[in-house]
């Protein structure tokens, strides 16, 4: 029979540990500072994009400090979340009837937010900010039936960097047109590198870039009036056709690469172009590009060529707006941190965590000095340039967008999601396929997805 | 009587309670939802009968799927099974640093999927992947192959599963191989029997019903895989030429958001699955050596 071991000498009883346990935990409670007694400490859930370690660090130590002195009973918990990640939490937190009182969105995402009344309007805000000094490339994307729902946080700007010094020592433009965009890839091609890459994510290659192609080359994702897909318009098949061109001076492998191995390719001298770039790509040059080359004469941004049936060249704008919901549970406070989130100084070390990529969305500043000081806007000064140039020319429309009034468009999310306009790419780029015959068939599949979603307009 | 009656059926009920919760709940709410044209995330629903089901009789994309999934599973089964049961049956040999290397066979099957694939990834990278590196040292090849890219994701797909799964063939093989007794190997050799009619006579009889569990088993999971498949090129742009049944599913629930749809899929895939076992049952059971 087994016995139960004799308790050794310095054992606590269970009743002296739990007495003591409670003794503990009341002094601990009546020995902090008066006022914290019964106070609840609220906290405001923020969502963003802006993954870079020294952006969050800044909203936290201005917007965030500041706010929280303003407002002691308030802690702000921010959360960076990458597009995708941020997406579908989203969605789930609000199906879940908890979503965060203030997030970033993508503009292709709002409508269908709007749509279902899951949005709080923001007039009063846009009005507080000043409504004429916010940037008409961004100011309405959010502007549905009279009412603002968003404001855009900071503006960047996607297009190509290319080699500059490699072009110029070619002799050639810029490209203004396909076809030139095609003999300049053609000229760039040299025995162990590539002219151009393309990112392999379905988003970009799927999404963003058939956007650019569409707005570039005089065509659209729907019909205006009745929203029926336009995949195999003439302006998505002529685009098609100079993709598939454009895959020559590819390298084989570009569709299972990713956007940052595009960024690293051209930084180490694999490529000569890469097909989506933006400020970030800055700071790829700066830590991989060999020493010499690390500057504005040697990578430089270029803007997209159009399309026969297009007039200017789109590039996708990259700018998510803040939103607050009608179930967010501290709405007016989530606008008064956007208050404090857009305060001159405050936003000024926002913009310069990362700079360019976070351009103001304020004309008042995007060329006040304080802003251009910044010592990395002052070398890059080209890529600031473009952007400015890009805002001035209308070169620029939001992610995802072929035209301004998709922002309307309650099912762009769902399109992407799809995989539709993706598979139809991929297969007349890598896979050789026929572009008319491809379009045609992501054609019949975009009706009857629109037709499952209950969008269907046309007859 | 009643008393002993009750008593059991209260032992029985957290066992009850968990598969009635956990697999059989799960399963009529799926089989209840694929009726329904439901938002991923919003209540917005409407009840449609069969309507999904007719719509992927004549979808290509699901067919494509099937196509994509059954090849995969097939080839993936096949490897697993011939190296799974080459390795068993030379680590059931007498060697030095035998047991290390059954430690090491495991490898592959213990680390996460999500690291596996990773690394299988950064080796095969057309840009800067050791594999190609050394092709082209050794003069194998003339330029990077793109093993990611669309001529060669599935091949990649396949090596990487086979890797990673063989290990559990070689286990479970193994242990059937260590108890067959040795007397019958010794009396084959006794009467002149090559290795080969030794395997074919002895090893193979005396394993054929946990070869039979494998295949059954592998061959479901690798039907129904979805980590592996989704993370080689999920949100890739060749993700369409490995697109299997599970992660067109999940993209009709989780992309197109339309989750009475990719219920319908997980009804379809587990029906399909029902109907394989009980063909595979039906073909290969053998009764008397099971019992």
């Amino acid at each position: 029979m087994a016995t139960l071991p004799s308790r050794s000498p310095h054992s606590v009883s269970r009743r002296a540990f739990l007495t003591g346990t409670a003794a503990g935990a009341t002094a601990a409670m009546l020995g902090r500072p008066p006022a914290a007694v019964g106070q609840q400490v609220r906290e405001l859930q923020i969502w963003h994009t802006e993954v870079e370690p020294q952006t969050v660090k800044v909203i936290q130590d201005t917007s965030i400090a500041e706010f929280e002195k303003k407002f002691p009973g308030f802690k702000v918990k921010q959360q960076a979340l990458g597009w995708g990640d941020l997406n579908t939490k989203l969605l789930a937190a609000l199906a879940a009837g908890s979503p965060p009182d203030l997030t970033h969105l993508n503009p292709f995402m709002t409508a269908s937010l709007y749509t279902k009344g899951l949005l709080r309007p923001m007039d009063e805000l846009i009005r507080a900010l000043g409504e004429s000094d916010i940037h008409e490339a961004t100011l309405k994307l959010q502007y549905f039936d009279g009412k603002y729902y968003g404001v855009t946080h900071a503006m960047g700007a996607t297009y190509f960097a290319e080699r500059r010094d490699l072009r110029e020592k070619n002799g050639i433009k810029p490209p203004e047109t396909y076809t030139d965009m095609l003999k300049l890839a053609e000229a760039m091609t040299e025995r162990g590198r590539f002219a151009v890459q393309m990112p392999g994510e379905k988003l970009y290659m799927g999404f963003v870039h058939p956007a650019e192609w569409l707005a570039g080359n005089g065509g659209a994702w729907v019909d205006a009036k009745t929203w029926r897909p336009q995949l195999n318009s003439k302006s998505m098949i002529e685009s098609l056709e100079y993709a598939q061109k454009l895959n020559k001076f590819m390298p084989a492998g570009w569709s299972g690469q990713k956007y940052l191995d595009t960024l690293a390719a051209l930084a180490n001298g694999k490529i000569s172009m890469a097909y989506l770039s933006g400020a970030r790509t800055i700071g790829y040059i700066e830590k991989y590009a060999p020493e010499g080359t690390r500057d504005p004469e040697h990578f430089a941004p270029m803007l997209r060529p159009h399309g026969p049936s297009g007039q200017r060249g789109i590039s996708a704008l990259d700018g998510e707006n803040w939103a607050a919901f009608t179930q967010s549970k501290y709405p007016s406070e989530a606008f008064e941190f956007l208050r404090v989130f857009y305060k001159k100084e405050n936003y000024l070390a926002y913009c310069h965590s990362v700079p360019i990529h976070l351009t103001p969305i304020f004309k008042s500043m995007i060329n006040d000095p304080a802003y251009l000081a910044n010592e990395r806007i002052k070398k890059w000064k080209p890529w600031h340039d473009v952007m400015v140039t890009g805002l001035r020319d209308k070169r620029f429309l939001p992610i995802g967008f072929s035209r301004p009034e998709d922002n309307v468009l309650p099912f762009l999310a769902e399109l992407d999601g799809s995989g539709i306009v993706a598979d139809m790419v991929v297969e007349v780029m890598v896979g050789g396929k026929n572009p008319k015959a491809e379009a045609d068939r992501a054609q019949r599949r975009a009706e009857e997805l629109l037709a499952q979603l209950n969008f269907k307009r046309w007859s | 009587m009643r008393k002993n009656a009750l008593a059991g059926w209260l032992l029985l009920a957290p066992s009850l309670l968990l598969i009635g919760g956990l697999i059989l709940y799960p399963i009529l709410y799926n089989l209840w939802l694929s009726f329904f044209d439901k938002h991923a995330f919003m209540p917005v629903q409407a009840f449609v009968g069969l309507r999904h089901y007719r719509y992927f009789a004549t979808d290509p994309e699901f067919w494509s799927s099937f196509y994509y999934g059954v090849v995969y599973a097939a080839v993936t089964m096949a490897f697993q099974l011939v190296l799974g049961v080459a390795a068993a049956l030379l680590l059931n040999e007498a060697f030095r640093g035998r047991n290390l290397l059954r430690g090491v066979v495991l490898f592959p099957y213990l680390i996460p999927t999500i690291v596996a694939v990773i690394l299988w990834k950064w080796l095969l990278n057309d840009s800067y992947g050791l594999v190609n590196h050394l092709l082209l040292v050794a003069g194998v090849v003339h330029a990077p192959v793109a093993w990611l890219g669309k001529d060669y994701i599935m091949s990649s797909l396949i090596i990487i599963s086979v890797w990673q799964f063989f290990p559990f063939v070689v286990v479970t093989y193994l242990a059937r191989l260590q108890t067959i007794p040795p007397e019958l190997y010794e009396a084959a050799r006794v009467d002149g029997a090559t290795a080969w009619r030794r395997f074919l006579h002895i090893t193979l009889p005396a394993t054929r019903t946990v070869l039979f569990v494998i295949i059954l088993l592998r061959s479901i999971w690798m039907f129904t895989k979805f980590d592996t498949v989704w993370l080689m090129a999920g949100d890739g742009a060749v993700s369409r030429y490995i697109r299997t049944l599970p992660v067109y599913a999940y993209a009709r629930s989780f992309t197109y958001l339309q989750a009475g749809m990719g219920a319908a899929l997980a009804v379809l895939m587990f029906g399909m699955l029902l109907a394989g076992t009980a063909v595979y049952f039906r073909l290969f059971r053998d009764e008397e050596a099971l019992s």
